[in-house]
């Protein structure tokens, strides 16, 4: 961030080109928000409230562009959230007239279809984080029960005519000071997007759609993440719904319609699915475009057909990541103050693991098979077997990857078997996997941070700016032991080498200072130099941290320098357990390598 | 009371007929590639406009058939070529690439023939005495060709050698490719034969039906829906699907109508697509 950060410093001296001061967080709003203040006097107000509507179509769309963009998940269905919005602004504003305590419940019309978002998206992403393409279509289905609902519905929604004669909000004239409400909601929503995304769950936003699994291998519960940001979105869109029932007078089925629910996603794309402001100004200049030019212009929509596919192939920003490189910009988040991070939740002194007859199987292929041991106290120990032993599947059935058929894993004495991967996380149990797994999309540096926040963000603290700059003394420490990545802190963590991402990945792991950690070959594609160094990184940290370590390893050599107890696995079994002297007399353990008997 | 049964079931076997139909070419795409073409619809379209062009040229409507066949074989080799060969990897841009294709395809179509409602003037529907039921001999025909259509498919998946090349490029690619297969041309050729069904389902449904540039989303949501109960890339599932979902919308629709039929429907994909999204007979 530091380099970013001067890079950035003459371009807000040196204002030349307007392009270039886009390049400005706050600029991009700013000029939006001059621009909204400007309209009605450069144009009129019939332009105006024409331009209001589509103001209003691009607060939802920025709900769309904010999952699909940030979280990675598309939603096919928002039109459903923007017509409850509607329906129920709406009817209560209707019931007003007759008993203005009606007020009092218009936020339900943002806060009911916000709650329904909530629980569609913690029961289906709950069950598995590759859910992504069906929740898409489940959101679309949802859309079309809603159109349904409405149409039949007709005592409440007035059927396929719609709900006809909504009041004005009070205090605004429908065609001339509704604009300025418009126009507020949509700057704010604009400014508040614009924030979020700065603050550390906008990072983490990012993160989930790099890579959700190492996420939850942290500690973060990724389902209810998504939840909440589809919730939010959600909310966006009924926000958006309220006001164009007030902006309309009238709200009929299609307000719930596919076809809207498409036209978001076409105007977040074009417009820019990674920005707010693009997504807005995508549904501002396309809507609008689209509505004066459809009926004189034939092939106008065949047009925005063609652009829209054209954007798709090439510009997975849209035009927002053309003009103002917007996505590498987002990314970027304010440098804050450093302070010491706080305390990671004590946990007991100790740590015991032990395995009781676990059994998995997958595809019909029995992977463990009645597989027991157990460890105690801190301390390093290894994992070898030949390949299809049973080592990664042993971290797997741990961490939730893999299902447990039978058995029973304890940890410190309590049951957890089968825990998900971030319940795990959060009881002290770190995890490396063989090939690093980090988030290729950000620095560093901001990797650090991720890792850093594990069991200490608190959901308040997502949105303050001064976990930014936490900083702990074991972050200090395991830079000073890989120096390369101290170096590189501004780098994009995808474009570090093989050995660098392990070193990134094993920092990562241990600094949320976890009680148990699993490391699945640390050592893969390192020189011997290398190995050795980081073999004595891994002593040095759970050292410091009183942890248990299990490593598994396949270089003999690098099992005699980590030293401990060595467990072998084979066919799923524990073969073996013991000082790497005794292993290797054991006849049995020299009979799986050697090949004397299968 | 017998009669009725028997026209009941016709009724039933005619629904799943049609939707099967028009549910082959996106089992192909989509079963097999993993492309979620949603231009599949629109692809029936074509297939339904090429009758109406035939028929206001005045040519014989059995040259609709080749005639689509045609159009639809060369338009889905170049969107094959041009626009999914480079997303495979993506699968939401070609979810959103085809998207845009169907919305090309959907205002050009409506941009030079108008948005309204056509009709075939067709001969082809005059009933047929069956066991004292007048059954309208077209839909007879159909249901028949929808039978001998899927019997043909799964013969050429199973014994072709087409086939078993394409088994061995969905169970494993890279694989496929070191044994020699050239999986680019494979895909092309496998999603050029979905797109042409689909067309080929357009021509013979459009006496059917009304036709009008809007019809495909349909089609494309009832295909979604039979491949997401069913599961993708089996014989069982495709039949499965069918079966389930036409099922369900003509036996609900008879008792409650048509929206129930339809809603019934979308709270059965909600639920598979949520509890069981491998489907019935999944693949994977």
């Amino acid at each position: 961030m530091d380099s970013l950060d001067a890079v950035d410093a003459p371009r807000v001296a040196v204002p030349q080109a307007p392009t270039r001061s886009w390049r400005r967080p706050a600029a991009g709003p700013c000029l939006f928000g001059a621009g909204l203040l400007a309209l009605p006097f450069v144009s009129n107000d019939f332009v105006a409230y024409q331009i209001a509507l589509f103001l209003i179509y691009g607060i939802a769309t920025q709900g769309v562009a904010l999952c699909w963009g940030r979280l990675g998940f598309l939603p096919l269905g928002h039109a459903l959230f923007f017509g409850l919005g509607a329906y129920l602004a709406g009817g209560l504003l209707k019931a007003a007239q007759q008993q203005p305590a009606w007020f009092a419940a218009l936020p339900l019309a943002l806060l009911l279809p916000a709650a329904l978002a909530y629980g569609a998206a913690r029961l289906v992403f709950a069950r598995s984080h590759r859910s992504g393409p069906f929740f898409s279509l489940i959101t679309l289905a949802m859309t079309m029960l809603g159109f349904l609902a409405a149409q039949q519905w007709s005592t409440v929604t007035g059927g396929f005519n719609g709900m006809a004669d909504i009041p004005e909000l009070p205090g605004t004239e429908r065609y001339s000071t509704f604009y300025w409400a418009v126009a507020a909601c949509a700057l704010g929503s604009t400014l508040l997007l614009t924030g979020v995304l700065r603050r550390p769950l906008g990072l983490l936003w990012s993160a989930l759609a790099q890579n959700e699994e190492r996420l939850q291998l942290f500690g973060y519960a990724t389902d209810r993440i998504k939840a909440v940001a589809f919730a939010f979105s959600a909310m966006l869109a009924a926000l958006a719904g309220a006001l164009f029932a007030m902006h309309q007078g009238i709200v009929t089925p299609l307000t719930m319609g596919f076809v809207l629910s498409t036209e978001f996603v076409i105007w977040a794309a074009v417009g820019g699915k990674a920005s707010p402001l693009g997504a807005l100004l995508g549904a501002v200049f396309v809507g609008y475009a689209s509505s004066e030019l459809r009926d004189h212009f034939a092939y106008w929509e065949v047009m925005v057909g063609v652009i829209f596919i054209a954007v798709v192939r090439f510009l997975p920003d849209g035009l927002a990541g053309l003009g103002g490189r917007f996505s590498a910009r987002a990314e970027e988040v304010p440098q804050a103050h450093k302070t010491p991070a706080p305390d990671v939740k004590a946990q007991g002194a100790g740590v015991s693991l032990a395995f009781e007859q676990v059994e998995s199987a997958q595809g019909g292929v029995r992977i463990l098979d009645g597989l027991t041991f157990e460890l105690q106290g801190p301390g390093l120990r290894c994992v070898i077997g030949p390949n299809g032993a049973g080592k990664t599947s042993a971290f797997n059935v741990m961490t939730g990857r893999l299902p447990l058929r039978a058995g029973r894993i304890w940890l410190d004495g309590a049951d957890v078997s089968g825990a998900s991967a971030w319940r795990m996380a959060r009881q002290g149990v770190g995890r490396k996997l063989q090939i690093p797994s980090v988030f290729p999309g950000l620095s560093v540096s901001q990797n650090l941070d991720i890792a850093l926040w594990a069991g200490r963000l608190r959901p308040a603290a997502s949105l303050q700016k001064a976990p930014l700059g936490w900083d702990s003394a074991l972050r200090g420490e395991l830079l000073a032991l890989f120096p390369a990545l101290g170096k590189q802190l501004g780098a994009a963590a995808g474009s570090l080498s093989q050995g660098e991402r392990q070193a990134l990945e094993f920092v990562m792991t241990m600094l949320p200072q976890p009680r148990l950690v699993l490391l699945d070959e640390p050592c893969a594609g390192l020189s011997p130099a290398e190995t050795h160094h980081m073999i004595e990184a891994i002593k040095t940290a759970t050292g410091r941290l009183g942890a248990a370590a299990l490593v598994i390893e396949h270089d003999i050599s690098a099992v005699a320098a980590i030293g401990g107890d060595v467990y072998v696995l084979h066919q799923g079994k524990l073969l073996a357990r013991g000082r790497l002297a005794q292993i290797q007399a054991d006849p049995a353990v020299r009979a799986v390598y050697a090949g004397a008997r299968k | 009371m017998d009669t009725s049964w028997l026209l009941y079931a016709l009724n039933l076997a005619y629904a799943l007929a049609t939707l099967g139909l028009t549910t082959l070419g996106l089992a192909v795409v989509f079963g097999l590639l993993g492309v979620m073409n949603m231009a599949h619809g629109e692809f029936v379209m074509l297939g339904a406009y090429a009758v109406v062009i035939v028929q206001s040229w005045g040519w014989p409507i059995a040259t609709a058939m080749p005639l689509a066949m045609l159009v639809c074989g060369v338009l889905g080799y170049a969107v094959e070529r041009w626009l999914i060969r480079p997303l495979y990897a993506r699968p939401f841009d070609t979810l959103l690439a085809t998207w845009g294709l169907a919305m090309v395809m959907r205002k050009t179509v409506e941009a030079v023939y108008g948005r309204g409602y056509r009709n075939i003037e067709s001969t082809l529907s005059a009933p047929i005495d069956l066991g004292g039921v007048q059954y309208p001999g077209y839909r007879l025909a159909l249901i028949a060709l929808a039978v001998v259509l899927m019997v043909c498919l799964a013969l050429w998946y199973r014994r072709s050698t087409m086939g078993l090349r394409v088994r061995a490029m969905t169970g494993n690619p890279v694989l496929a490719q070191a044994l020699g297969i050239d999986t680019r041309r494979l895909a092309s050729q496998t999603f050029v034969i979905g797109v042409v069904l689909a067309g080929a389902a357009g021509v013979l449904l459009a006496p059917l039906v009304r036709i009008e540039p809007g019809i495909g989303v349909d089609y494309l949501l009832d295909s979604f829906f039979v491949l997401v109960v069913g599961g993708l890339g089996t014989l069982g599932g495709f039949g499965g699907g069918v079966g389930v979902i036409g099922g369900t919308q003509s036996v609900v629709s008879s008792i409650a109508g048509q929206t129930s039929g339809y809603a019934v429907v979308l709270i059965l994909s909600i639920l598979f697509l949520w509890l069981k999204p491998n489907g019935l007979f999944g693949r994977r």
